[in-house]
């Protein structure tokens, strides 16, 4: 699914400007460490982890896009740095296990 | 297949989580980087030969090797301490000027430090890097951008230096959940 095509249904708030990326899975973690062992790439990363280091283990791997979730504030200076590098950041008022519920709702499925 | 001809396919293999730990001398200044498995650092100073060393940090990383899945060749790379997105900061750095050239085409630089001090450990070498490289793109299979993958020995002024090394440090959040 194209990322353009998730942001509406699932109630999604770009921080960035969004490519049309193709999402193939979703990882859900909080640590850098994990995403340079094990995301993949085209993946959507559900994080409440804002800080600008988020970008470039994102960009690193090649993610479809981050989204932050729990509406937690992302800095300035994480927004600037993944528009810089054409990461795309999305925000999320719901928790992780909503968003999940959502995305599952919409066809996804571990990979 | 023979090593020296196969178009490697590289996996990462042999992942450990452990932490990185950042230790100076305040007598000499000289800073000492090493990765272990041990979650408690020493918060003590301690004394080692002419040097007493302090904790300036410790930050949960990993550490990996390479192995191609087409003719076995295996790439140690205990000598990488982690990698560092090149933002640009400094326009004299060999790495910025690197930055800027490739920065139009979508290649991004990143530096590929080793441990300090750099005498007392095994530094990367080129091969590896390069081995680095190549999995790093393969793994992001991006048709549209790509990552150039440096030695840390390009930076020009490491104290100077703006970028921050991927690993899981301040990685905090001030504000609650919303739900």
């Amino acid at each position: 699914m194209k990322l353009q095509d998730m942001i509406s249904p699932l109630e999604l708030k770009a921080l960035t400007h969004v490519e049309d990326k193709e999402v193939e899975g979703i990882f859900i973690s909080d640590m850098l460490s994990d995403v340079m062992s094990s995301a993949k790439a085209g993946d959507l990363w559900l994080t409440v982890q804002t800080h600008k280091n988020i970008v470039s283990a994102a960009n690193l791997v090649d993610m479809a896009a981050i989204v932050v979730t729990h509406g937690k504030s992302v800095p300035k200076e994480t927004v600037d740095l993944a528009d810089r590098f054409h990461v795309a950041i999305l925000s999320c008022d719901g928790s992780n296990f909503e968003l999940s519920a959502k995305l599952h709702a919409i066809g996804f499925r571990p990979r | 297949m023979n090593a020296t001809t196969c178009r490697h396919q590289w996996d990462m293999i042999d992942t450990t989580y452990g932490f990185l730990v950042t230790e100076k001398c305040f007598h000499c200044g000289m800073i000492s980087t090493e990765f272990s498995l041990d979650p408690t650092p020493p918060l003590e100073e301690y004394r080692e030969g002419d040097h007493t060393w302090n904790l300036v940090e410790s930050a949960q990383t990993i550490r990996y090797n390479l192995n191609c899945r087409s003719c076995g060749l295996r790439v140690d790379l205990k000598g990488l301490l982690g990698l560092m997105l090149c933002t640009g900061c400094d326009p004299v750095c060999e790495v910025d000027v690197l930055r800027r050239r490739f920065e139009p085409e979508r290649r991004w630089v990143y530096v590929a430090f080793g441990f300090l001090p750099e005498e007392k450990h095994v530094q990367l070498t080129d091969e590896k890097i390069a081995a680095l490289e190549e999995y790093i793109n393969q793994r992001r299979r991006s048709r549209t951008s790509s990552i150039k993958i440096v030695p840390g020995r390009m930076v020009s002024k490491i104290q100077n230096c703006y970028g921050e090394v991927i690993k899981d440090t301040d990685m905090l959040s001030l504000t609650p959940p919303n739900s």
